[in-house]
């Protein structure tokens, strides 16, 4: 699904955390926004999501050209995925992963069968096969991440939004994760923004790096394109290349 | 002399790293356990040994008494009222301070704590200047021969003026510390705000909620003071057990006046327990959170 960010302002009590911010998405894009904290790339993320509504009237948000600005989270229904995972400590991971279907109108509840069934393919996704009975606080920072990432998947969302995802994870399950999610989003296509002020993260994992400072959007390109002609000495200096 | 012996050891003694002696600390522990024992523990022996000073027939004869039994039933009402009552507003409080930015809030944080800073006397006076037979809604009343001042509505009212604080005191410093990130997953999957407050918030804060009401629920069978004032003391009307408690003292029933007094001190202990509990599972709730925040 494509998404399309337009004339995005965002104040906190008087601080602009975005400032008329526009941004257009690909249908089937991985995309990073990359900055340091306090830029507001997390606000753009919640805004997309419908975790927080901007500013002004004409601030818009379309998803496949249609407009949901109006429309709030959960009827939106992106996947999201935040950085301390947020899952429900008392229920198993089975009932976490099942949430998205417990909470829909029985007429529209899938049966108990498709449930279990789905909530079996999504772990075996994720890697935590005969993990259903356990409880969140029974797993490591990486597993629980994992069960975050299949909660979020479980409705099959056609949007997949993660705040610093890896951000709470330690070196080595964040380079595993990272891996995962490129590979998952090659073999799905599923459109997908993270949120990240890690560069190395950015430019392994993303299509696109989208560059954010100061409630503005800086440069938007590949990788490649970003660090071969930085648009401006805040993205020469945040990525560390000297300037020509 | 203690307070000089103290003083001698102490210079004798080299200091710990907690900067205390060994005698300082056993001085202190024991005037905190001498305290307890003088002041808390020995009154309530009293009351139970009073209560059956005459015997377990003439204790057991006090709850025969109409009089007696309409005093504890009516306190039971008012409390059945009035905790759940203020369960609901306490939660809705909590939930509106720490779930949304608004002007005024940090006004209603601290008015929250109001009953509990104003004298129940004055909560009970008040209550009569707005709804007494000379208050603002008096001649209103009249009319329509509504009676809150010396009736049960006034008791309900005062009992909940005097209670509100509790649930939501105990709720607000949870949710803060929880905050609400499991809220918005739930909302980025499709929850509605009252799923959300059913499947998500209410079982996150439950301990924390059950604390609060355990302790509404001790104030409002326990009040006296605003009760008192809105009342008018009508025996087999508008006594609850703590007034009715005052009427049986007053008429040199003491064996009485302690027996119905050993229900009230019975149902303070059977709280201290439930309470105690209740924080215990509160703390391993909040420790469950910010578990869940390291990896």
């Amino acid at each position: 699904m494509s998404i399309a960010v337009k004339n995005i302002t965002k104040r906190f009590d008087i601080h602009p955390a975005l400032r008329d911010v526009s941004l257009d998405i690909e249908d089937g894009q991985l995309i990073a926004l990359l900055g340091p904290s306090g830029s507001g790339k997390t606000t753009l993320l919640r805004v997309i999501a419908g975790l927080e509504f901007p500013d002004e009237q004409d601030g818009r948000i379309l998803f496949q050209g249609r407009d949901v600005s109006d429309l709030s989270a959960y009827q939106r229904k992106a996947g999201f995925v935040f950085q301390h995972y947020a899952l429900f400590n008392h229920m198993n991971v089975f009932e976490n992963i099942a949430f998205s279907f417990r909470v829909l109108k029985r007429s529209q509840r899938p049966p108990e069968s498709a449930i279990k069934e789905r909530v079996a393919e999504l772990l075996r996704a994720v890697q935590l096969e005969g993990y259903e009975n356990r409880l969140p606080t029974q797993l490591s920072g990486g597993q629980r991440q994992r069960v975050a990432f299949a909660r979020a998947l479980a409705n099959r969302p056609e949007v997949l939004l993660l705040d610093e995802p890896f951000g709470a994870l330690d070196a080595k399950v964040r380079k595993d994760l990272r891996r995962w999610l490129r590979e998952f989003h090659d073999s799905t296509k599923l459109t997908t923004i993270f949120v990240t002020h890690d560069q190395d993260e950015a430019f392994e994992v993303a299509d696109r790096v989208v560059l954010i400072d100061k409630g503005s959007i800086q440069q938007t390109g590949t990788p490649a394109e970003v660090r071969n002609h930085p648009a401006n000495a805040f993205v020469a200096d945040f990525l560390g290349i000297k300037e020509a | 002399m203690p307070g000089a012996t103290t003083l001698n050891l102490n210079n004798r003694q080299p200091l710990r790293a907690t900067g205390d002696s060994a005698t300082v600390r056993a001085v202190l522990i024991g005037s905190v356990v001498a305290f307890f024992i003088l002041f808390l523990l020995l009154p309530l022996v009293v009351v139970f040994q009073e209560a059956f000073s005459k015997g377990l027939a003439a204790f057991l004869e006090t709850f025969r008494d109409p009089y007696t039994r309409h005093s504890i039933i009516l306190t039971l009402v008012i409390a059945v009222i009035s905790v759940p009552l203020n369960t609901v507003f306490g939660i809705a409080a909590a939930w509106s301070v720490t779930r949304y930015r608004f002007k005024g809030r940090s006004l209603l944080i601290t008015l929250i704590d109001l009953p509990l800073w104003v004298s129940p006397v004055i909560a009970g006076l008040l209550y009569v200047l707005v709804f007494g037979a000379k208050g603002w809604f008096g001649p209103w009343l009249r009319e329509h021969e509504i009676r809150v001042i010396f009736a049960v509505p006034g008791m309900v009212l005062a009992t909940i003026f005097v209670t509100f604080p509790f649930v939501a005191r105990g709720l607000i410093p949870l949710m803060q510390a929880q905050g609400m990130k499991e809220e918005e997953a739930a909302l980025t999957l499709g929850a509605n705000g009252w799923q959300i407050l059913m499947r998500i918030t209410l079982p996150k804060i439950k301990w924390g909620l059950l604390y609060g009401i355990i302790l509404c629920n001790a104030r409002a069978m326990g009040e006296f003071g605003a009760v008192s004032v809105v009342s008018g003391h009508i025996r087999g009307k508008t006594n609850t057990m703590p007034l009715h408690i005052e009427i049986l003292y007053n008429e040199y029933q003491f064996a009485s006046a302690f027996a119905v007094a050993s229900v009230l001190a019975l149902l303070a202990i059977v709280t201290l327990i439930l309470k105690t509990r209740a924080e215990w599972r509160a703390e391993q709730e909040l420790r469950a959170t910010r578990s869940a925040k390291t990896p």
